[in-house]
């Protein structure tokens, strides 16, 4: 049988064998395709994600691991020993050559008194602190968070991160509400009501687009703090928001072109005012791109660093931005606390993506004029 | 640029007198659009005014305005540190906005490979561009630490000693520089979605001609997002003029003034913002303020004339 299965030039089952190994070996390269794909995208990646990581794994480091030589991947904590109701971390001691487990008292002048952990009533006063080194055991130090964010930056004043992150939400949520109250109606006008003078003036409006920010910077500076005395408030922040930009009025205008206009002269025919057809017919058929519009406020307005340190002075009316450089300028190897303080600042913005992603990756399509 | 030819009517010179409906529409146009018209006076044409104004005078807060002609402007072409932080916001102009469109267009060719989890993939890249300018900043001060930052250990591992990175004049540019790259995910995104416009049946007829993937990507792809580079490049070169939350941090951070080491991280709005709120030369700021707007307006313009030969539209 075998004999004339090798003869015969190709069996029916030999030409589906071959052909099913053919296909293997094509599954096959383009697995090894595939795999090299995903190594080399993920090794461009690492640039993006590892900092990123850094980030996390820095903000829940001790003090002590921070600055560890190589640095450790995994978070260490130091290690404490609960005395007689207080707290006192724990250290490797060397004394006459042998190495004790011992909790530190106090210390001055680089001598710390260490007491035994099992024995409190063993103390070992005035050793130098080089031959003590603390004990450190991987664990996340949540706490730092805590000390973060919850901590007076500012001691004098009772200022601390929650502040900054307060001031920042009020500041943003007014500049969102004002952004959609004011933006819509210009919108829609230059969408839909066929007013004369109508195009010229879009274009006027779109001109104002190339002004750099500096040009106005000055006079607005001097106007809302020597004029209106605004100066350390929010007020410079918020009221301009409230009086329409470019780049919103042009998002906007885009869509409410696409809504059909028989729907508003369908309306109109009926009587229905300017008025009537934008708040029933054409706002709520916009809540996408009025959802585009509150999250890159939203963004822009969390993210606002120059803006707040032209007008905010004081501690208290700190936002995020201007609290995190004062307390880097404060306190300049705090890493873990500044680290904890940045993903804290961070997590609003990583929570609007994940329930917004479409907008945003759509918004950046749109407008990738807005910074 | 598109948005204009879009929105751009013709002008009617001649128009009938206006029947009351053309009336109404007019007076209710104008109450919708009265945010923007007030906010244009307030905000845009009176500062525009008095900026212009003050570029013209010597101006402190506080003392009264002094009309001095055209002595700021005089003075700024004199001005040493002005041309250090021209020099300076030049190079990022040059160096960083070429890098970072060339690596997005790199990263987004490699993001639209087909590959299972892509979209997980393009988070990961995107996601650092949202992280808030002030905290990414943060960060990258700490990892480019020259004694435990990680950049320097991961030097090391390959027996590169790193440099001083922020404290070294050499290196402060392109510290920043690797900061905005770490934040480029916007700019992939926007190349990503040029890339699925390119036509499949392009690439594909250049295949069936024998053409290699490189001769693919050089002369289909490249000239297809040829709009989309131009456009990331003017919006990257206006952007780079105004440059200013990352570089103060990092001068202040480092030396405890704006613009160290050395001047070198001291960028044409840093010093806008040094001369204007520091040193309250308020006038001498305003001039520098419109030397600002006519060098983008300038750069603008020429890069729109010089694109014409280099990009390619479609349809």
């Amino acid at each position: 049988m075998e004999e004339i299965a090798i003869s015969t030039p190709l069996s029916a089952e030999e030409i589906q064998r071959q052909h099913i190994r053919r296909r293997r070996l094509a599954a096959i390269r383009r697995g090894i395709g595939q795999l090299f794909s995903h190594l080399l995208i993920l090794a461009m990646g690492m640039f993006f994600l590892i900092p990123f990581f850094w980030m996390v794994i820095t903000s829940l480091k001790s003090d002590q691991d921070v600055f560890r030589t190589p640095p450790t991947w995994v978070p260490h904590d130091s290690v404490s020993v609960v005395i007689d109701g207080k707290e006192y971390p724990l250290y490797h001691v060397q004394i006459d050559g042998q190495t004790m487990e011992l909790a530190l008292v106090s210390v001055a002048e680089g001598r710390g008194d260490f007491i035994d952990p099992a024995d409190p009533s063993k103390t070992y006063p005035q050793v130098r602190m080089k031959f003590a080194t603390q004990i450190l055991r991987v664990g996340l130090r949540w706490r730092n968070y805590i000390d973060a964010m919850s901590r007076a930056t500012r001691p004098g004043l009772g200022v601390n991160f929650w502040t900054y992150f307060r001031n920042s939400l009020v500041i943003a949520f007014f500049t969102i509400a004002g952004t959609l109250l004011s933006n819509s109606p210009v919108a829609y006008a230059f969408a839909r009501i066929r007013f004369p003078g109508r195009e010229a003036l879009f274009i006027f409006v779109l001109a104002t687009m190339m002004l750099p920010y500096q040009v106005t910077m000055i006079p607005l500076y001097l106007f809302f703090n020597e004029s209106l005395h605004w100066g350390d408030s929010f007020l410079p922040l918020i009221v301009p928001a409230f009086f329409a930009n470019a780049y919103d009025v042009f998002l906007l205008r885009q869509f409410f072109r696409t809504i059909p206009e028989e729907m508003a002269d369908a309306a109109r025919v009926d009587g229905a005012s300017e008025f009537d057809i934008f708040t029933r017919i054409v706002l709520p058929l916009s809540v996408p791109v009025l959802a585009a519009v509150t999250v890159f406020t939203f963004l822009w307005a969390w993210n606002d660093f120059q803006g707040p340190l032209l007008y905010l002075t004081s501690p208290q009316n700190f936002t995020m931005s201007l609290g995190l450089q004062d307390f880097k300028s404060q306190r300049a190897v705090a890493w873990n606390l500044l680290m904890a303080a940045s993903v804290v600042f961070t997590i609003p913005i990583i929570i609007a993506f994940f329930f917004a992603q479409k907008t945003f990756i759509q918004g950046i399509k749109l407008t990738g004029l807005k910074e | 640029m598109n948005i204009v030819s879009k929105a751009g009517g013709a002008f009617r010179l001649k128009r009938p007198a206006w029947n009351k409906r053309t009336r109404l529409n007019f007076w209710i146009g104008m109450l919708f659009i009265a945010p923007w018209t007030i906010g244009f006076l307030a905000f845009t044409v009176y500062p525009m005014g008095a900026s212009l104004v003050y570029s013209f005078s010597e101006y402190h807060m506080r003392a009264p305005l002094q009309w001095i002609g055209l002595a700021n402007y005089a003075n700024l072409f004199q001005d040493k540190l002005f041309y250090t932080a021209l020099v300076n916001t030049t190079y990022m102009v040059v160096v960083g906005v070429p890098l970072t469109l060339l690596l997005s267009f790199m990263c987004a060719i490699v993001l639209n490979i087909k590959v299972p989890g892509q979209s997980i993939y393009r988070v990961i890249y995107y996601l650092p561009s949202i992280v808030p300018t002030i905290a990414s900043t943060m960060l990258w001060l700490w990892i480019l630490n020259p004694n435990s930052g990680l950049m320097n250990m991961f030097l090391g591992a390959f027996g590169i000693e790193g440099p001083n990175w922020l404290k070294d004049p050499l290196w402060a540019k392109p510290s920043l520089i690797l900061l905005s790259l770490w934040g480029m995910g916007g700019t992939i995104i926007i190349y990503l979605s040029g890339l699925q416009d390119v036509p499949v049946s392009l690439i594909e007829a250049a295949e069936l001609d024998g053409a290699n993937w490189w001769q693919r990507l050089l002369n289909i792809t490249v000239p297809m997002v040829s709009p989309i580079t131009l456009f990331n490049l003017i919006t990257g070169v206006i952007g780079m003029f105004q440059y200013f939350a990352q570089a103060y941090v990092f001068g202040n951070s480092t030396a405890g003034a704006i613009g160290s080491p050395l001047n070198s991280t001291l960028f044409y709005s840093v010093y806008l913002y040094q001369t204007g709120f520091q040193f309250l030369k308020m006038g001498y700021a305003s001039a520098m303020a419109w030397i600002l707007f006519f060098v983008i307006l300038g750069c603008t313009i020429l890069l729109l004339k010089v694109s014409n030969r280099f990009t390619y539209y479609s349809g």
